[in-house]
């Protein structure tokens, strides 16, 4: 199959390209559309339409004795509730630094991941925190409160 | 190349129209996505996203409320579609212990036909919502339940003494104060059994009442007292008696209580056991109303294809869906039925942790407390009647011999306590009356002297003193070999093996039976059933003499060291 | 104070810096891609032999490999299956929870609340299968064309290697849903893995020697289908499998250019005729250099004396046939994907086997078998069949038909023939079997030994040797035997699959159509 045919141009020589291949142009970014499309269909995957934590609205019964001032933390949940005259109110107790889980101590709130300090009403005192620690929302029902810890609250209202 | 070309582009353009396709399928025109969208809470259009009741220490996570989103937590009032309307109270909040625990379904599922579990292969399909209250049966293993009859007199009591006045009770009565000041008169009885109430609680009810006569003679002819003064006098022993057990049980669930109670007073526990109690001719049910749709034959089923509507067919008539079953058809009424399927459905186990059991199953398991009354009358309806005969009368289903009469007094004069103890304790082994002790069939000693003691009071004679020995008969082994033959064998078979009558060739009866009790019943016979005195002069037959009769027994006696 | 003036040439680094900085994305792409726009042959050329994921092909490629029936592109679309697997498979791993008590529970949440998930589960699912069959349609292509001959014959072996790899990570995968499906289908296939015990029993050697006890403990961590079979199962599927075939695969394609591309007649530029001017520039020149590294590699290679004759250049022409047949099997993937959920059924339950329990459909050939006897339908029958196929290359030694379809000594009329006897043959002993039963039915007592040696697999086996023995002596060909055995089997595994996937009920009875299983 050789042929030497001066015609014919050399494998040496570039290969012209037909500028106009449009169904080559088409095909190529069609497969790419396509591409796209399914990336941008699995990048939708790793980002959960539901979280496998429970509701952060809850319901919880205070304790009849609970003393003024005094936190109650209902388990598993990461708020303060407190009773006073004034009614019920729900602090938060997650760390607005880091997210570390506070502990109530005489004078409110004590980080012990950076040394943050909040006063009873979750106010900074001291260290890193760049935020009070917010109010949440509180509805009392009868001897029951719902919580709602997506919600926040300015702080002092009591329910 | 230029057809691989042509392919390349097609097959790209016909991908990203199926993917375009099923993006859309998914974000757009999923079911639940209509429902929410249909929704409007108090401001305005609700938030179109999936919700879910998650509840770790149960390893739930259901997503019904995706639809019924009025019943999450939290969720504002919505209005529109039915399917979003707030869950009533029932006692339990779905948000704390889910909707699956009580309902069945798929709780993970979104889609309707998935989550309700009307998909072939889902085991537990929803409850249907008629039957609602069976889901209670998951945990409430153990719902303490009088018998119909007491049920009955409580309810009328309930009502002839006008509690209803100003009481509600499952949706009935209870009225409203004056002017709508202070809610109901009386609080609503619903699910006084489930919380518990004073055992003195009827001398309070009095107590407040003469207050209130004081209060109104104080204050010179003023309605002060109101409802308290004059609605209600004082009660007997026995309506208090029959008050008292119905409120216990009232837990919210009148009519599963009441359908637990048919199945108790129809005696079906003679042959069914359910959490190891019962009888063994019949499956044991501890179980039934989780039984896999799946793997039911629904090919002579009429109805509705699902659980409840097999078992319906099958108390109309069980052995044409179950081939050579062994239950008796029952001749029940339609109401009947309809309250047999419902505690059959209420037959399952939730597997929650024992943190979460309820106060009846703990009673019942960790105290040993019994779910029915222990009387020998219950015992005796619950456990014997079915083949005996609510009264000890026997009983004949057809197609089966006929099951002695234990009321007979004939049978009671001569059957000692420890001869029925024992014979209930053990069984009669290869025949089907089943042993009842505790190791086999769940009663305890006492249970069982209490239904010796009934048995007794059903035939209103006391034992007759015997003063012979228990082997005292001497007769003529080939002699009665031969008259058995001739006046025996017709109803109690060739070998004794049984037939018309009892098994006389059975080592339980041999071992427990005295001799004064065999030659006994021979000559009285069981008066009232087709066993005839044989000492009495008959038409049909020769009257056997008390010599020829201890010939017969000394025959039987042959049967004894018979392997 | 006096104020010092910069030296000239710091000045002149910090404009050559923002110089730089300016020219910075354009010399990432020229360092990225060298050579410029692939737009001329050479460029091209470059751009090919320059890209890690691209040099796997040369450059050039034999205008016959291009041809649609050369390969039906089945090799590309089995890659292009395995690719989609990885991908979704990857994905699928963000949720799934490999743990009896949540698995389950994981593939609700993948079906039912995971964006995309349900979607992503049915194209894994279906690319799964799809890779199954084109891996064994690959296979009978590179048989019937004879691809397997020296200088090939290796290949041939990665290839069964290939494949029995694939059948693995499909099997593994069929548990990790932990539904009732998957946990008796395991349960069989661990069982089958137990069945030379059917034979080390039979001759009373289990007690010291219990090889299959031993392969079942291995392959599930305990006696019965567990968490420890599932995380062995999860193992295996997403890591010592996937890494196993990637290996192998990378051999298998670079023994392809080893081993001289892919296979073609050795008078295919005569068949080819003149080229068409679509497929231009051809290269026709005589070669004036040598392709190889001719000065250091003693002996001879596939690849030596063969100049870049009639050859176009793989960019953009084989490229395009790539991308073609990978796009194509995407959009079939995803076309089933759309019409069929991948099944879910209820949660596993020890207690309650699935009636019928059926394997995976590609093993449900092997479960018909065994149905007769564990170890020949699960062991014996497979090992022969693999065996045999591993020695084919080795004992075909001819040269005649190499590359065409059905090459050889009696070509067509001989497939057909076979095709024939391998139908007729499976479908008489399955009928035999299934209209009057088999031994035990027979002799109820007999050893099952007898049974192991003597059912309708090994039957068919020794019928199909027989009729390819005949064919060697017949044609006086090896490869004609080869032709008719392969054949056979291919029908026999036809044959036995579907009746195991339709006609099979519960207790493995023999019904015409589902519809007449009893309790539907």
């Amino acid at each position: 199959m050789s042929s030497n045919d001066p015609a014919k141009p050399s494998r040496l020589d570039p290969e012209p390209v037909p500028r106009r291949d449009f169904l080559g142009k088409a095909s190529l970014w069609a497969a790419a559309a396509t591409g796209v499309f399914a990336t941008l269909g699995i990048a939708r995957l790793p980002k959960a339409a539901v979280l496998s934590s429970p509701s952060r609205k809850f319901k919880v019964t205070l304790p009849e004795n609970l003393p003024e001032g005094q936190a109650f933390v209902p388990p598993g949940r990461s708020v303060a509730l407190f009773r006073d005259k004034e009614g019920v109110h729900a602090v938060s107790i997650v760390c607005t630094h880091l997210g570390c889980i506070v502990k109530p101590s005489a004078t409110g709130f004590d980080c012990p991941c950076h040394g943050s300090r909040f006063a009873a009403d979750g106010a900074v005192t001291k260290g890193p925190a760049p935020a009070p620690l917010p109010w949440r929302k509180v509805t009392v029902d009868g001897s029951d409160c719902m919580v709602d810890e997506d919600a926040s609250v300015p702080p002092g209202t009591k329910a | 190349m230029q057809a691989n070309k042509h392919l390349l582009l097609w097959t790209s353009l016909v991908t990203l129209a199926l993917l375009v396709f099923a993006a859309a399928r998914e974000n757009v025109f999923k079911e639940w996505r209509r429902v929410q969208s249909a929704a409007s809470g108090p401001a305005g259009p609700i938030d179109v996203h999936l919700r879910q009741v998650v509840v770790p220490t149960l390893a739930v996570a259901d997503r019904c409320v995706t639809c019924h989103v009025g019943m999450a937590a939290g969720e504002p009032v919505v209005a529109g579609d039915p399917t979003l309307k707030r869950h009533p109270e029932v006692g339990h909040d779905p948000n704390v212990m889910g909707c699956t625990a009580c309902h069945a379904g798929q709780g993970r599922a979104t889609e309707k036909a998935a989550a309700h579990g009307d998909v072939h292969f889902w085991p537990t399909p929803m409850i249907p919502l008629r039957y609602a209250d069976a889901g209670c049966g998951g945990c409430h293993t153990h719902i303490a339940v009088p018998t119909v009859d007491r049920l009955a007199a409580g309810e009328r009591a309930f009502e002839r003494n006008d509690c209803l006045a100003c009481h509600k009770l499952d949706g009935r009565g209870g009225t409203l104060r004056p002017l709508g000041a202070g809610g109901m008169e009386g609080p609503d009885l619903s699910f006084v059994g489930a919380r518990a109430f004073r055992a003195d609680w009827y001398d309070a009810h009095l107590a407040r009442r003469t207050e209130a006569r004081g209060a109104r003679a104080e204050s010179d002819g003023e309605a002060r007292g109101g409802a308290w003064d004059d609605s209600f006098g004082p009660l007997s022993r026995e309506d208090r008696d029959a008050l008292d057990e119905f409120l216990r049980s009232r837990v919210g669930a009148p009519k599963l209580v009441l359908a637990k109670a048919t199945f108790n007073s129809l005696g079906c526990r003679g042959c069914h056991k359910i959490a190891g109690i019962g009888g063994d001719d019949g499956p044991e049910l501890t179980l039934e109303g989780a039984k896999d749709p799946g793997r039911i034959d629904f090919m002579h089923v009429r109805g509705e294809h699902d659980l409840a509507g097999w078992l319906t067919e099958h108390f109309r008539s069980p052995a044409t869906l179950v081939p050579g079953s062994q239950m008796p058809v029952l001749s029940l009424s339609e109401p009947q039925i309809d309250l047999l399927v419902r505690y059959m459905l209420s037959l399952r186990r939730a597997s929650v942790p024992e943190a979460w059991w309820p106060k009846d199953r703990v009673r019942a398991e960790r105290l040993g407390e019994r779910e029915f009354a222990v009387d020998g009358a219950t015992l005796y309806g619950s456990f014997c009647a079915a083949c005996h005969g609510p009264n000890g009368e026997g009983m004949r289903y057809p197609g089966m011999p006929a099951f002695p009469a234990i009321g007979n007094p004939d049978f009671l004069a001569v059957a000692s306590d420890e001869f029925l103890t024992s014979t209930i304790t053990h069984g009669r082994p290869g025949r089907r009356m089943g042993a009842w002790g505790e190791s086999s069939g769940g009663l305890r000693a006492s249970e069982i002297a209490t239904v010796v003691a009934h048995l007794r009071s059903l035939g209103g004679v006391a034992l007759e003193p015997d003063a012979r020995a228990p082997r005292w008969v001497r007769g003529d082994a080939a002699e009665g070999a031969r008259l058995y033959a001739a006046d025996c064998m017709q109803c109690h078979g060739a070998k004794g093996e049984g037939g018309e009558g009892p098994a006389l060739a059975n080592a339980a009866l041999l071992a427990n039976a005295t001799d004064t009790y065999l030659f006994e019943t021979i000559r009285r016979g069981r008066r009232g059933t087709t066993m005839l005195g044989f000492a009495q002069p008959s038409t049909v037959r020769p009257s056997l003499a008390d010599p020829e009769i201890e010939s017969i027994v000394t025959f039987l006696r042959s049967w004894e060291n018979q392997p | 104070m006096v104020v010092l003036a910069p030296p000239p040439e710091q000045h002149g680094a910090l404009r050559r810096f923002f110089a730089n900085l300016r020219a910075t994305p354009a010399r990432v792409k020229d360092s990225a891609f060298r050579g410029g726009k692939p737009d001329t042959d050479r460029t091209r050329s470059t751009f090919v032999f320059g890209n890690v994921f691209l040099h796997l092909h040369p450059v050039r490629t034999h205008r016959w490999s291009l041809r649609w029936t050369a390969t039906m592109g089945l090799g590309i679309a089995s890659l292009a299956a395995f690719l989609i697997t990885l991908i979704t498979g990857v994905l699928l791993m963000f949720y799934y929870k490999p743990h009896p008590a949540i698995a389950y529970d994981s593939m609700k949440d993948i079906a039912f609340v995971v964006p995309t998930g349900n979607l992503i589960r049915n194209i894994h699912r279906w690319a799964a299968n799809v890779m199954v069959l084109t891996v064994i349609l690959h296979m009978a292509r590179a048989f019937y064309t004879g691809a397997y001959r020296a200088p090939r014959e290796f290949n041939w072996l990665i290839g069964m290697g290939l494949l029995v790899l694939t059948l693995g990570l499909s099997f593994t995968g069929y548990l990790l849903p932990w539904d009732q499906l998957a946990y008796w289908a395991i349960t069989i296939g661990a069982n089958i893995a137990q069945s030379p015990r059917e034979v080390t029993d039979a001759l009373g050697l289990t007690e010291t020697f219990d090889i299959g006890g031993l392969q079942k403990l291995l392959l599930l961590g305990s006696d019965t289908v567990g968490e420890e079979a599932l995380i062995r199962f999860y193992l295996l599927h997403v890591m010592i499998l996937p890494l196993g075939l990637v290996a192998l695969l990378s051999v298998h394609f670079w023994r392809i250019r080893k081993d001289g591309g892919l296979v073609r007649p050795v008078d295919a530029d005569r068949r080819l005729g003149p080229v068409h001017a679509a497929d231009y520039p051809v290269f026709t020149e005589e070669p004036r250099k040598t392709y190889q590294l001719a000065a250091v590699v003693r002996g001879k290679s596939g690849a030596v004396a063969r100049g870049p004759e009639n050859t176009v250049p793989s960019m953009p022409h084989l490229f395009y046939a790539e991308l073609a047949v990978t796009m194509l099997t995407i959009a079939i993937c995803v076309a089933l994907a759309l019409v069929s959920d991948a099944p879910l059924k209820e949660l596993a339950n020890p207690q309650v086997p699935e009636n019928p329990a059926k394997a995976p459909w590609y093993f449900l050939g092997l479960q018909e078998l065994v149905a007769y006897s564990a170890f020949m339908g699960g062991v014996g029958i497979p090992g022969i069949v693999l065996l045999g196929l591993g020695l084919i290359p080795y004992l075909d030694r001819e040269k005649d038909g190499t590359g065409e379809w059905f090459g050889g000594p009696g070509g067509k009329e001989l497939v057909l023939q076979a095709l024939f006897v391998g139908f007729g043959a499976a479908l008489a002993i399955e009928a035999f079997a299934i209209r009057y039963g088999w031994l035990r039915e027979w002799i109820p007592d007999i050893p099952q030994l007898w049974i192991t040696v003597f059912n309708p697999g090994t039957v068919l086996t020794a019928i199909y040797a027989a009729y390819s023995i005949w064919l060697v002596k017949r044609h006086q060909s090896t490869r004609a035997g080869a032709l008719g055995l392969f054949t056979c089997f291919l029908c026999g595994f036809v044959l036995l699959t579907v009746v195991g996937v339709w006609f099979r009920g519960p207790n493995w009875d023999f019904y015409w159509s589902p519809s007449d299983w009893p309790g539907h």
